[in-house]
């Protein structure tokens, strides 16, 4: 307890940065889940890709290496972007593949809706199987780019600058992703079928098109959690996305499946809960008080703290 | 948490294919007449040891088969995942496979509880590389593995208290902070050093337990702690690929004290890892890294195997060489082998001597040797 009270700024910084990165991963499942009422159990193994992607990047088309030492000024400032860029790229065409193979196909066949389940749960094997015979299994390095140099003391909490690299850039993806989905076209068209996907489809909505779109996005936002998740602990492995996975997933059924600003109030929630749980039981501990928690939430609020499905998101 | 319905479509997959398929893996390519085999995690979220300890298998067997051509010995792969369920999925055929004189392994403490009742009945002797848990050895413990089990690194009460005590050497007033990855073999280790540092009079101001599958990899509350209980020596007891973002993010986070950890760590594994942060570490561990014997065999190590040694590879070739010289000798079935390995008089990679006592631990064992990490390299500070 005494550490709680001692450390709270600081515990309230790092439990944000870590609900930041939910944030986005969350997405993955939220968006998906909107439009498919499906969960996206590959989401994790996307995340995995993310990560690779961005180490790949950095240590071999940039050439850093893991102890070559720290980039500064243009150097650094393009070498991050281009990671960010690839990361999420890599990410979100994984998630179209995802799509293309576990869930397309099945859905023109009119299947139930337990095999693209099982499709995707497929697909997340491959994926972590095959990296995992890549890289023997070993966990792998990230080259490190930012130095992480403590920028500032506040309330007692030590700011170090790639914790608030994503305290500043993931929210504003965040709200980024909003508008798109409440102000442009395709948003609409995201919307439409997520509140009916016949009624969309007679309105002139191409569903393949959307439904792909949406795992693009959800991709996307994978693969920038991926990039910033790098930047912070800077390693990753095959199983990587497993643990996060089911984090991210929580905290989206936490805020309320399906809803976009669900996932920013479960994510944050959920961080915030795993550091002071840490710090006031021991870590040993985080697991059981946050699906306590959740599991309190849900007897209470049967669809998550927002409730369920995009369409209710509208401002 | 861990454990959830992926894992659980995966589970029953690999244990169809582990059933049917990995006992006789190796076997497709040559016959041989004789076998011994590798029991530990090569499949799940530990397979990095088990990938590590069967290298140091398979350099041993290269090296003799290459001098006997006309007695080759043949390996076969047994994938216990680490866990005491994959075990006993694995134990009993391996058990019936006649072809197998004795094994190397199991790698893990859990998983060999689980084989013992196989390899007790059909009287297969064991010599585990990396199994530290101390009832093992122990006759009055349902644990206990005799007469078949052996195995050479320190048991963990002898471990515990010299890591303790070189954690603490040359601090003026040690404020100690323990930390374990939940593993069996962390959590294990941790107790010991913890009643160690107790009898020193320096009890740890307080004790935290981190995730060790090395899929979180956030530390911040743990650290937080540290820093707010004004630690100047963390003791971290688990494996090398974690201790390594650990201590990376409590350097990160300012702490300027003493890092120590036990043989899970000792590893160059962990320098790659943690790179600056590693500087200073302080390590113990029963044996030395196979590095040390020299550059030329460990370059042929690379060569053959196609792995640089890592975690335990010495172990695992001397436990395969003790096993392969009892073939030598002409000792070609379980009972012979037995009988050989609590008899015999062995010599390790690093000119040792290995003998076995009654409980099937190394006679004399409890050496533990002090390292520092220096320069980028793991540095002998000879025993403590």
């Amino acid at each position: 307890m005494h550490t709680l009270i001692s450390q709270f700024w600081q515990l309230t910084f790092s439990g944000a940065v870590q609900g930041f990165i939910y944030i986005l991963i969350s997405l993955g499942y939220t968006m998906v889940y909107g439009v498919l009422r499906m969960i996206n159990f590959a989401n994790s193994e996307i995340f995995m890709v993310g990560t690779f992607a961005t180490i790949v990047v950095s240590r071999d088309i940039l050439g850093h290496q893991p102890n070559s030492g720290d980039l500064h000024g243009f150097t650094l400032i393009y070498s991050m972007l281009f990671c960010l860029i690839a990361s999420m790229l890599a990410s979100g065409v994984t998630a179209v593949i995802v799509e293309l193979v576990a869930y397309r196909r099945l859905r023109s066949r009119g299947t139930n809706r337990l095999a693209p389940l099982i499709s995707a749960i497929g697909m997340s094997i491959v994926l972590s199987e095959s990296v995992s015979l890549l890289t023997a299994g070993r966990a792998t390095i990230a080259p490190e780019m930012l130095h992480k140099s403590s920028l500032f003391t506040i309330l007692g909490a030590n700011i170090r600058v790639d914790q608030l690299l994503v305290f500043i850039v993931a929210p504003i993806m965040f709200f980024g992703l909003q508008r798109f989905v409440n102000h442009t076209r395709l948003g609409k068209g995201i919307r439409a079928v997520s509140m009916n996907e016949e009624t969309a489809k007679l309105m002139g909505v191409n569903l393949n098109r959307v439904i792909s779109i949406t795992f693009l996005i959800g991709g996307l936002m994978t693969g920038a959690a991926a990039f910033f998740f790098e930047t912070v602990y800077e390693a990753t492995k095959f199983n990587i996305g497993f643990n996060i996975g089911i984090a991210a997933f929580t905290a989206a059924v936490l805020g309320g499946i399906g809803n976009i600003r669900g996932a920013f109030v479960g994510g944050l929630t959920l961080g915030l809960l795993e550091t002071y749980a840490s710090a006031v039981l021991g870590s040993q501990w985080k697991a059981i008080t946050v699906f306590i928690v959740l599991v309190l939430v849900l007897l209470v609020r049967p669809n998550g703290l927002f409730g369920e499905a995009i369409q209710q998101s509208r401002v | 948490m861990k454990k959830n319905m992926k894992l659980g479509v995966a589970l029953v997959t690999a244990a169809t294919l582990i059933s049917g398929g990995a006992v006789a893996t190796s076997a497709s390519a040559t016959t041989y007449k004789y076998y011994i085999a590798y029991q530990g995690p090569l499949t799940g979220d530990n397979k990095q040891t088990g990938l590590d300890e069967i290298a140091g298998v398979k350099y041993a067997l290269a090296l003799y088969n290459k001098a006997n051509p006309k007695a080759q010995v043949g390996l076969k792969q047994v994938d216990d995942q680490g866990s005491g369920p994959g075990a006993s999925v694995v134990a009993p055929g391996t058990a019936k496979d006649k072809s197998i004189l004795a094994i190397v392994g199991p790698a893990f403490s859990g998983a060999s509880v689980a084989s013992f009742p196989y390899y007790k009945a059909a009287g297969l002797p064991l010599i585990s590389p990396s199994a530290t848990r101390v009832t093992l050895t122990d006759p009055s413990s349902t644990d206990f593995g005799g007469p078949v089990f052996h195995r050479l690194p320190s048991k963990d009460d002898k471990q515990g208290p010299a890591l303790a005590k070189y954690a603490i050497q040359g601090v003026k007033s040690p404020v100690v902070y323990t930390v374990n990855d939940q593993s069996s073999y962390g959590t294990g280790l941790d107790g010991y050093v913890q009643s160690a540092l107790k009898a020193l009079g320096h009890a740890a101001v307080g004790t935290d337990s981190v995730d060790g599958t090395n899929t979180t990899l956030d530390f911040s509350a743990t650290i937080s702690k540290i820093k707010d209980s004004k630690t100047n020596v963390v003791i971290y007891s688990g494996y090398y690929a974690q201790a390594a973002g650990f201590v990376k993010q409590l350097r990160n986070a300012g702490f300027t004290g003493i890092f120590a950890s036990g043989d899970g760590t000792y590893d160059p594994g962990f320098i790659d890892g943690a790179g600056d942060a590693a500087e200073g570490a302080r390590l113990t561990a029963s044996s030395a890294v196979f590095q040390d014997a020299g550059k030329a065999i460990a370059a042929d190590f690379k060569k053959v195997t196609g792995n640089a040694p890592g975690t335990y590879a010495t172990e695992d070739f001397d436990a395969a060489n003790i096993i392969l010289s009892c073939i030598k000798k002409g000792n070609t079935t379980r009972a012979k082998i037995q009988k050989c390995i609590n008899t015999g008089t062995f010599t390790g990679l690093m000119g040792n001597t290995i003998k076995f006592d009654k409980n099937g631990d190394t006679a004399g064992a409890g050496f533990i040797n002090a390292f520092l990490v220096t320069g980028g390299t793991i540095i002998s500070k000879g025993q403590i």
